[in-house]
C-alpha cells in the first residue's frame, strides 16, 4: 500500500528538476521559458505540501519515508525524509515564502541577461530544494547534505554581481565562516552516529539525549557551534551583513527568512540533546539573548536599509536561540514563522521601493516610498509594526511575547535575561520603525547619479517590469500573514505538543509599551534634525558627531558617574579621554562591534602571514617541508663527493687515460686503408696463431 | 685411397692456397683480386674433399657444399661491391680506396 | 577457479595497445588516437564482463602461472574490488587523457604510447600479488611518466621530469630491498604474497621492512616532507600527465599502504601506524595551507592532492573500518576530481596561454559551461556533500573519532581550509573581470565528454555510495584483519 507520505518525495523535487532544467546547458531557454520554469519550481512544493500539512493537522503525523538503506560494515545508514509537527510547520513556512520570494524575484530581476536570470533562478531553485530537504531530513546524513547545498548557494548567490569585487568577496566570507561553523556540526553528527550507531533522527535523538558521559557536552556544545554559525550569531555574526551585497530576493529568502534561522531550528530539532545539558542550554540562552541586544543595538545606527534589516536578523535569530536555550523550542519554532513572513516582506517590500534607486539600498533611498511605492510602503509598514511586537494586531508581538513570557517563567536569571530582552525589544522597536518614518521625508533634491549606485538604474522610475502582479501579491500575502499570523501563534505551540508560556501582568503590559517606546526613539532619530545628522555622520570616522554628544550626555556620563561613586574614585577626570572612548564605542557599535577587524587581526592576517611565508612570499624558501629533504640530499652529496672529486685515484684514472690516448695515435698509423695491406696483416696474424698452436701442442 | 695421395692433394690444395695469396697481395686490380680469393677458397675446398675421401665420411663434402655457397655469395658481394666502385668512382686499383681509413 | 586470462588482458591489452598507436599514425590521421581508445575500451569491456561473472567471494578473478620457478617468481594477478575499483579509475582516465591530448601532433603516436603505458604499468601494480612483480611494474610506471613529462611538458620539463624519477626511483629501491629480503628470506625462495604473509617475521625486521615498502609508497602518494617533486611534476606535465599523474600514479602509493603493510607485517603496522597518522595529519595541513598561497592554477590543485593523499594516508593507517572504507572511497573520488580541475585549466591554458590566477577570471560572462563545470569540481575539491569526496572525508573523519580526536579535528580543520583555496581558485578563475586572458571560448563538445564522464562519476558514487562501498568492503575488511589467499 501506498503510504501517503511517498509525496513527502515530491516536495523538494520540483524545484530540483526546474533546477536541473535551467542548470543544464544543451537545452536553450528564451527568458519566457526560464521564468515559467522558476515560478513552477518556486511554487509548487508549497502546493505539495498543503495536502501533507492537512494531514498532519489531521493528527497522522508521524510519516517516515525510507529513501534507501546502505549496509556500512557493522552499522545500517538508513536514509529518510521525515513528516512530523516540527519539519511540517517549518516546511510550509519556507515552501511559502520561497514561494512568495521566487515570485517576487520574477519581476524584481526582470532586467538581468537571459543567461545571468537562468543562473539566477537556477540557484534559487536549488537553494529552495536544499533548504526544504534539509527540513524534511529524517536523518543527519540528508539534514547535513541539505545544510551544506544551502551554503554553497548562498556563496554563488552573494557573488550573484562576479564583476563586484566586494561581492565576491562577501561570498567567500560567508561560506568560509559557515563552513568553519559546519565542522563543529559534522563533528558533532558524526559523534552522535558513532554513539547511536544509527543515522536515524528518530534513534538518534533520543539515543543523544540519553547518554551520560562527557561526550554528551562535547557533542550539545558541537551542535551549538554549528547552529550558531549558520544563523549568524555572536561571535560568527560578521558575514551577514556583508552578504547584502546579494541581490535583495537572495537576502529576503536565504539571508532573513530561511537559511539563516535554519541554525535556530536545528536546535529545535535536537533540542532533547541540547536541553539535556543545562550548561550548554545556558550557554545557548546567554548568546541568545546577548546577539538580540547586539543586533538590536546595532540596528539602530545602521544607514543601509539592507544591513539594518541584517542586523535585525541576526537579533531576532537571537531570540529563537534564547528560546531554545529556556528550554521551549516549541517558541522558537513558533517565532521562526512568524520571523520568516515579516522579515521577507520587509525584504521584498524594502526592495521594491528602493530598486532602481540611483542611492543604492541607503536610507535615503526611502524617501518619498509613501507617494512613489504606496504598496510597497503599507506593506513595510505592516512588517514593520510586526518587527517591532505592535501588541494585538501583529503576528511578531504574540511570539516574542511568548519567547519574552518564557524567560520570565524560568527564574531569577530568567528575570534578568528578561530585563535584556525587554530592552531589546525597545531598541527593535526604534530600528524597524526608522525606515518607515524615513520614508515620510521628502524626496533629496539632487538626483545626481551616486557612485555606488545600483549599477543597472539610469532612472528611479524607468524599470523593466511584467506585471505589478508579481510584486503585488507577494507582498499583500506575506503582510497579511505578518498581521493576522498572530492567530496562529498559539496553536502552532500547542501543535507542536506545548503550553503557550503566559507572564504575570506586568511584565506583558511592560512589554506591550516597547514598540511604542521605541516608536519615539525612531521619530527622535529621524525628524530631530541634530540627531538624524549625528546618524548619517556617524560613519564618518574622523569627527564626533552630536550622536555621540548626546550618546554621551545621557547614557555613558551617568555610567562613568556610577561606577566612580561605586568604587569610590575621587581622583580627576580626563574628559577628553571619556568622550573619545564614547565615541570609539558608538561607532564600534554602528560596525557590528568591529568584530571584522578582530577577525581580520586574530584569524585572517596570520593565516594570510602563514600561508604566503610557506609560499616563499615573506623571505624564507619556497615550501620549506618540501624542499628540505632536497636540501638535505643535496648536502649529502656534496659532502660525500665533494672531497672525492680531486683525490689521487682520481688523477691516476686521468693520467692512464691520457697515455691510452697517445698510445691510440700511434697504433692509429698502422691502418693505411688498403684492402692488400690488411689481407697480408690478416694472414700474417693467422699463421702466427698457427705456429703458436703448434707450440702449444708440442710435446 | 692411401696416404701418399692424400699427402699429394694436400700438398696441391696448400699450393692452390698460397697461388691465390700470392696473387691477393701482388695484384693491384680489383677483378684479378677477386679470381685470386675464389683460388684461395678452391684450396680449402679440396682439402677437405681430399680429407672426407680418405676418412671415408661425409662430412667433407659437407664443408665443400659450404664453401662453395660462401664463395658464390661472396663473389657475388664482391661483384656488386666492383661495379658499384666502378661506377661511383670510377677505379680498378684496390690501393686507391682508402677513405675508410678516416 | 578456471585459467581465465581476463586479468593478464588488462595488462597486456593497453601495453600492446601502445606499440600498435607507435606505429599507428601512418595508416591514417589520428589512428593512433584511435587505437589507443580501442584497447582501452576494449579492457573496460573485459574488467565489466570479469565483474559481472561470479567470484569466490574475496577475489573477482585471480590467476596464477610460473614465470621463472627457479628464481621463484611467479606471476599471480588478483583482483577484488578495490582493486577493480582502482582499475576502472585507470582505464577510464586513460581514455579522457587520450582525447584530452587530442590536438597534440608533436610525436602523437609515442605520446599515446606512453599514456597507454602508464595505464598498463599501473594496472599490473594494482593486480599483482608476486612480491617481484609488483616491484617490477612499480618501476615500470615511471618510465612512460617521465617521457609523458620531459616531452611534452611545460617550462622547465627535464628538471621536474629528473626530479619525479630520482624521488621515486630512489624511493623505490627500499621497496626493492625489502621485497628481496623477503623472498630470500623463506626456506623457499617465493615472492607469493600470500606466503610470505604466513610467514612468522620477528618484529624488528616487519618495523625495518616495513619503513623500506612505505618509502616508495609514501613518496608516490606522496605526503609531506617527500612531496617535493609533485608540484613541478603536475605543473610542467601535459594536461593528460598530469591527469593520470594526480588520478593513478598518486593512487598506486595508496593503493600499495592499503593492500601490503597490514597484510604482510601486520604488528610492525600496528607500531608505525600512528607515526602515518601524525604524517597525515601535518600533511593534510600544510597541503591545504601551501594550496592557499599558490598563483600557478596547477600548482594550486597539486598542492591540494598533497592535502587530500594526506587524508588517506590517516584514514589508512587509522585502521578501523570507517577509516578504511573513507581511504577507499577518496582514493576514487580524488582520481575523478583532481583529474577533471586538472582538465579544466589545461582546457583553459590551452586558450589564454596562462595558468596565473592573477591574470585569469570572468570566466562566468564568456563561458558559462566552462563555468558550470568548474563549480561541479570546486564543489568536490572542497568536499560537498553528495560528491563522493565529501564520503570519503566523512569516514576517515568517523573513523579518527574512534581512533583519537585530535586528528579527527585536524581533518575538520583542513575541510576548512579546501574552502579558503577552493573559493580563492574559483573567485579568480570564474569570478571577476577578464584581466590579460581576455574573452574566453566555452568548452567544446570533445572536452565536455570527459567533463560530463568525471562529473557524473563524482556525483553517483556521492549519492548512490553503496556502488563503490559495496566493491570495497572486501579489501577493506582484508585490511582489518589479514586474512592468507586462496
Amino acid at each position: 500500500m501506498l503510504s501517503p507520505y511517498l509525496l513527502l518525495l515530491l516536495v523538494p523535487s520540483p524545484p530540483l528538476a526546474a533546477f536541473l532544467m535551467l542548470g543544464l546547458d544543451p537545452f536553450f531557454l528564451r527568458r519566457r521559458a526560464v521564468q515559467v520554469l522558476a515560478l513552477l519550481g518556486g511554487v509548487a512544493p508549497f502546493f505539495v505540501m498543503l495536502p501533507l500539512a492537512a494531514v498532519c493537522f489531521g493528527g497522522e503525523c508521524h510519516g517516515v519515508v525510507p529513501v534507501f538503506t546502505l549496509a556500512f560494515g557493522q552499522s545500517e545508514v538508513a536514509l529518510a525524509l521525515l513528516l512530523d509537527p516540527m519539519s511540517t510547520l517549518v516546511g510550509l513556512t519556507v515552501a511559502a515564502v520561497g514561494a512568495m520570494v521566487i515570485t517576487y524575484a520574477i519581476d524584481y530581476m526582470s532586467d538581468a541577461g537571459v543567461a545571468d536570470l537562468r543562473r539566477f533562478f537556477a540557484l534559487m531553485n536549488l537553494f529552495l530544494a536544499a533548504m526544504l530537504t534539509m527540513v524534511l531530513a529524517g536523518d543527519t546524513i540528508t539534514f547535513f547534505f541539505g545544510w551544506e547545498l544551502m551554503g554553497l548557494c548562498s556563496f554563488f548567490l552573494i557573488a550573484y554581481n562576479t564583476g563586484l569585487p566586494q561581492a565576491v568577496a562577501a561570498g567567500r566570507k560567508a561560506f568560509i565562516i559557515t563552513r568553519f561553523a559546519d565542522a563543529f556540526l559534522l563533528a558533532g553528527l558524526l559523534l552522535l552516529f558513532l554513539e547511536a550507531n544509527s543515522v536515524r533522527l528518530d534513534v538518534l535523538i533520543p539515543a543523544g539525549a540519553t547518554m551520560t558521559e562527557d561526550r554528551h557536552l562535547v557533542i550539545a556544545l558541537l551542535l551549538l557551534a554549528g547552529a550558531l554559525g549558520k544563523s549568524a550569531q555572536v561571535p560568527f555574526h560578521t558575514w551577514l551583513p556583508s552578504a547584502m551585497a546579494g541581490p535583495t530576493p537572495v537576502s529576503a529568502l536565504l539571508h532573513s527568512a530561511t537559511m539563516v534561522a535554519a541554525g535556530a531550528f536545528m536546535l529545535a530539532r535536537f533540542s532533547p540533546i541540547v536541553m539535556s545539558e543545562p550548561l550548554v542550554q545556558a550557554i545557548a540562552a546567554a548568546f541568545g539573548v546577548g546577539t538580540a541586544a547586539f543586533g538590536a543595538l546595532s540596528a539602530i545606527f545602521q544607514t543601509d536599509v539592507k544591513r539594518l534589516l541584517a542586523y535585525s536578523s541576526i537579533s531576532q535569530i537571537g531570540f529563537m536561540v534564547l528560546a531554545v536555550g529556556l528550554g521551549a523550542p516549541e517558541v522558537a519554532i513558533g517565532h521562526f514563522v512568524v520571523h520568516a513572513m515579516f522579515k521577507s516582506l520587509l525584504f521584498l517590500a524594502a526592495g521594491d521601493i528602493t530598486h532602481g534607486s540611483d542611492l543604492g539600498t541607503s536610507m535615503k533611498a526611502m524617501r518619498g516610498a509613501a507617494r512613489r511605492r504606496p504598496v510597497a510602503y503599507v506593506a513595510y509598514v505592516a512588517g514593520a509594526a510586526s518587527l517591532a511586537g505592535v501588541p494585538f494586531i501583529t503576528a511578531g508581538w504574540w511570539s516574542k511575547e511568548a519567547v519574552l513570557s518564557a524567560a520570565w517563567n524560568t527564574g531569577p536569571f530568567g528575570i534578568a535575561i528578561w530585563a535584556l530582552a525587554f530592552l531589546t525589544a525597545i531598541c527593535t522597536a526604534v530600528y524597524a520603525f526608522r525606515p518607515v518614518l524615513e520614508a515620510l521625508l521628502p524626496e533629496p533634491e539632487h538626483r545626481s547619479r551616486a557612485p555606488h549606485g545600483h549599477p543597472l538604474a539610469l532612472n528611479l522610475h524607468h524599470r523593466a517590469r511584467i506585471g505589478s502582479g508579481f510584486i503585488t501579491v507577494p507582498l499583500v500575502v506575506l503582510a497579511t500573514g505578518s498581521m493576522l499570523g498572530g492567530v496562529m501563534v498559539a496553536p502552532i505551540i500547542s501543535f507542536l505538543g506545548a503550553e503557550v508560556p503566559h507572564a504575570p501582568h506586568l511584565p506583558a503590559l511592560l512589554a506591550a509599551m516597547a514598540p511604542f517606546a521605541g516608536l519615539i526613539g525612531a521619530a527622535a532619530l529621524t525628524f530631530v534634525p541634530s540627531l538624524a545628522a549625528a546618524v548619517e555622520g556617524a560613519h564618518d570616522m574622523r569627527r564626533p558627531t552630536r550622536l555621540d554628544h548626546k550618546f554621551q550626555i545621557w547614557v555613558i556620563e551617568p555610567y562613568i558617574r556610577l561606577i566612580r561613586w561605586l568604587s569610590r574614585d575621587r581622583r580627576p577626570r580626563d574628559a577628553d579621554l571619556d568622550f573619545e572612548r564614547q565615541v570609539r564605542l558608538i561607532r564600534w557599535l554602528s560596525r557590528g562591534a568591529r568584530m571584522d577587524g578582530v577577525y581580520q587581526a586574530l584569524v585572517v592576517r596570520p593565516f594570510v602571514n602563514l600561508v604566503r611565508w610557506l609560499s616563499g612570499h615573506r623571505g624564507g624558501g619556497v615550501d620549506p617541508v618540501g624542499s628540505a629533504p632536497v636540501a638535505l640530499a643535496l648536502r649529502l652529496t656534496q659532502a660525500v663527493v665533494g672531497p672525492l672529486a680531486h683525490d689521487r685515484f682520481d688523477r691516476f684514472w686521468m693520467r692512464s687515460a691520457n697515455r691510452l690516448v697517445r698510445i691510440w695515435v700511434m697504433a692509429r698509423a698502422i691502418q693505411t686503408g688498403r684492402s692488400r695491406d690488411y689481407a697480408l696483416g690478416l694472414a700474417l696474424g693467422t699463421a702466427a696463431l698457427l705456429v703458436i698452436a703448434w707450440g702449444t701442442t708440442w710435446n | 685411397m692411401n696416404a701418399a695421395t692424400l699427402s699429394i692433394l694436400l700438398l696441391l690444395s696448400a699450393g692452390l692456397f698460397a697461388t691465390g695469396f700470392f696473387g691477393l697481395l701482388a695484384r693491384r686490380a680489383i677483378l684479378f683480386q677477386l679470381i685470386s680469393l675464389e683460388l684461395m677458397l678452391a684450396g680449402p675446398a679440396l682439402g677437405f674433399i681430399a680429407g672426407g675421401a680418405y676418412h671415408g665420411g661425409q662430412t667433407g663434402q659437407a664443408m665443400f657444399v659450404l664453401i662453395l655457397i660462401l664463395a658464390a655469395a661472396e663473389v657475388a658481394l664482391g661483384l656488386a661491391l666492383y661495379l658499384a666502385l666502378r661506377r661511383v668512382a670510377d677505379v680498378e686499383d684496390a690501393d686507391t680506396i682508402t677513405r675508410l681509413r678516416h | 577457479m578456471g585459467y581465465d586470462m581476463e586479468l593478464t588482458a588488462l595488462i597486456l591489452l593497453p601495453f600492446f595497445g601502445g606499440i600498435a598507436a607507435l606505429f599507428a599514425g601512418r595508416f591514417g590521421r589520428d589512428a593512433e588516437r584511435w587505437v589507443s581508445i580501442a584497447a582501452l575500451a576494449l579492457a573496460l569491456v573485459i574488467l565489466i564482463l570479469a565483474f559481472l561473472t561470479p567470484g569466490d567471494g574475496r577475489w573477482i578473478a585471480f590467476e596464477r602461472f610460473d614465470w621463472a620457478p627457479s628464481l621463484g617468481m611467479q606471476v599471480i594477478l588478483a583482483m577484488d574490488g578495490l582493486s577493480g575499483a582502482l582499475l576502472v579509475v585507470s582505464l577510464a582516465l586513460g581514455i579522457v587523457s587520450v582525447i584530452v591530448s587530442w590536438k597534440i601532433t608533436e610525436h602523437s603516436g609515442l605520446l599515446n604510447a606512453a599514456l597507454l603505458w602508464t595505464v598498463a604499468a599501473s594496472n599490473g601494480v594494482f593486480l599483482s600479488f608476486d612480491l617481484l612483480v609488483f616491484a617490477f611494474f612499480w618501476e615500470l610506471m615511471l618510465v612512460p611518466a617521465f617521457l609523458l613529462i620531459s616531452v611534452w611538458g611545460h617550462g622547465d620539463r627535464e628538471a621536474a621530469a629528473l626530479k619525479f624519477l630520482v624521488f621515486n626511483a630512489v624511493a623505490g629501491l627500499g621497496l626493492l630491498a625489502a621485497v628481496f629480503y623477503l623472498g630470500a628470506s623463506g626456506e623457499v625462495v617465493t615472492f607469493d604474497a600470500f606466503e610470505v604473509a604466513e610467514r612468522d617475521i620477528p618484529h624488528g625486521v616487519q618495523v625495518l621492512l616495513l619503513l623500506g615498502f612505505a618509502a616508495a609508497f609514501l613518496v608516490k602518494l606522496p605526503v609531506p616532507p617527500l612531496h617535493a617533486w609533485l608540484p613541478d611534476a603536475h605543473t610542467q606535465a601535459p594536461t593528460a600527465g598530469s591527469i593520470l599523474l594526480a588520478g593513478l600514479l598518486l593512487k598506486t602509493g595508496a593503493y600499495g599502504l592499503f593492500r601490503f603493510p597490514p597484510m604482510l607485517f601486520p604488528e610492525g603496522f600496528a607500531t608505525l601506524a600512528p607515526w602515518g597518522m601524525v604524517l597525515g595529519a601535518f600533511g593534510s595541513i600544510y597541503g591545504a595551507l601551501l594550496a592557499c598561497g599558490q598563483t600557478d592554477a596547477k600548482r594550486l590543485v597539486a598542492y591540494t592532492s598533497v592535502a587530500h593523499m594526506s587524508i588517506v594516508l590517516m584514514g589508512i593507517c587509522g585502521g578501523v573500518y570507517f577509516s578504511l572504507m573513507g581511504a577507499g572511497v577518496e582514493m576514487v573520488a580524488h582520481a575523478f576530481s583532481a583529474s577533471a580541475l586538472f582538465l579544466l585549466i589545461g582546457a583553459l591554458y590551452d586558450r589564454t596561454g596562462t595558468r596565473d590566477l592573477r591574470e585569469l577570471g570572468g570566466l562566468q560572462q564568456s563561458a558559462p559551461r566552462f563555468a558550470a563545470a568548474f563549480a561541479v569540481f570546486f564543489s568536490a575539491a572542497l568536499a560537498m556533500p553528495g560528491t563522493a569526496n565529501f564520503l570519503g572525508e566523512a569516514l576517515v573523519i568517523t573513523g579518527m573519532f574512534q581512533v583519537n580526536w585530535i586528528f579527527a579535528s585536524i581533518t575538520l580543520i583542513s575541510l576548512v581550509v579546501s574552502v579558503v583555496y577552493a573559493t580563492r581558485l574559483f573567485k579568480r578563475v570564474v569570478f571577476g573581470k577578464a584581466r590579460r586572458s581576455g574573452v574566453v571560448e566555452d568548452l567544446t563538445a570533445r572536452e565536455m565528454g570527459p567533463i560530463v564522464l568525471l562529473a557524473i562519476a563524482t556525483l553517483l558514487f556521492g549519492m548512490l555510495p553503496q556502488l563503490l562501498m559495496g566493491a570495497l568492503e572486501g579489501a577493506v575488511t582484508a585490511a582489518l584483519a589479514p586474512v592468507a589467499g586462496p
